[in-house]
């Protein structure tokens, strides 16, 4: 995406807005529903970030600021929400996707792999997402999380390996 | 259900993540909501939650709140000025008074030494009398 693409549409006008809302959209939401594993919930976050991206219009100076903004908000308003609301909710990722659609590959093993993902701590969890949903390196994920380099690091690890644990038992339990 | 096996390796855990997680639509109508829910947010009348102090920068207010400060200096400046002077005066009356109850006090004693020598000067001339 180009940097000047701010440039070239002026940030203040509803058509400049409505270009960005789109551009971007799947990016918040995907983190948001992968994070927070209800759709509902995620379309809710995710317009709340575009709100609040709308009054920050100003200070942001290009593309590559506005991503960089809207993942750190994004990411850490997930985190909020999640720590908010520690009930647990029935998640319409459990019961049925009927507009999402299927990802490549084994559909229901990426299913599965996204629910063991949910069930990551708070942290871990978004550094995962970044990591592979939005192909970020440790750099780049510690500085939209605010965190040092060798803690995202770790976290990549354990996760890894605790996702890689949890997979291979839940997969062992349906063979079973 | 491709299963990996025991030997999976990490890489191919970090390819299945990357299908798991890869990027998803928004509702269709989802820009149309934001648009709506921002014009919604710029149509409401808005509650500003300035800091009290923000009031000050304007700068009518700014002059008011100066002039107002250096009135009340100027004000407690005479009123302090007042209040020392009548202090003063009020110590220059005490000074008197205790001056006047002193010289008055001295009198006192002056006069109660002569009544003294008076009353005994009386009582010793009848005794003189009598023996004559």
């Amino acid at each position: 995406m180009a940097d000047s693409a701010l440039a070239e549409h002026p940030p203040d006008t509803a058509t400049a807005f409505a270009d960005l809302v789109h551009r971007h959209r799947s990016m918040v939401f995907s983190i948001a529903l992968h994070f927070l594993a209800d759709r509902s919930a995620a379309e809710e976050l995710a317009q709340d970030v575009f709100l609040q991206l709308h009054a920050h219009l100003p200070t942001l100076k290009s593309e590559d600021h506005v991503t960089f903004w809207l993942r750190k908000v994004t990411a850490h308003r997930c985190i909020d929400y999640k720590r908010r609301r520690t009930v647990p909710q029935v998640s319409l990722e459990e019961v049925a996707e009927p507009f999402a659609p299927a990802p490549a590959g084994d559909p229901i093993f990426e299913r599965k792999l996204r629910h063991v993902i949910a069930s990551l701590p708070g942290k871990a969890r978004m550094i995962v997402i970044l990591r592979y949903q939005e192909d970020l390196g440790p750099e780049d994920i510690a500085q939209v999380l605010s965190m040092p380099v060798a803690t995202v690091k770790s976290h990549l690890q354990r996760s890894l390996a605790l996702l890689r644990e949890k997979v291979l038992r839940s997969i062992g339990e349906v063979t079973i | 259900m491709t299963v990996p096996n025991t030997h999976h390796d990490m890489n191919q855990i970090e390819e299945q993540l990357k299908n798991a997680l890869c990027r998803q639509d928004a509702p269709p109508d989802f820009t149309e909501q934001v648009l709506a829910r921002v014009a919604e947010h710029n149509s409401s009348p808005q509650i500003r939650c300035d800091p009290w102090w923000s009031i000050f920068t304007r700068p009518r207010v700014r002059w008011a709140a100066i002039t107002a400060t250096a009135a009340s200096i100027v004000i407690g400046g005479i009123y302090h000025n007042n209040v020392r002077r009548e202090r003063a005066k009020g110590e220059a009356a005490k000074q008197q008074l205790m001056l006047a109850l002193r010289i008055a006090g001295s009198k006192l004693q002056l006069a109660k030494a002569k009544v003294n020598e008076l009353n005994a000067t009386q009582t010793t001339s009848p005794s003189r009398s009598e023996q004559e």
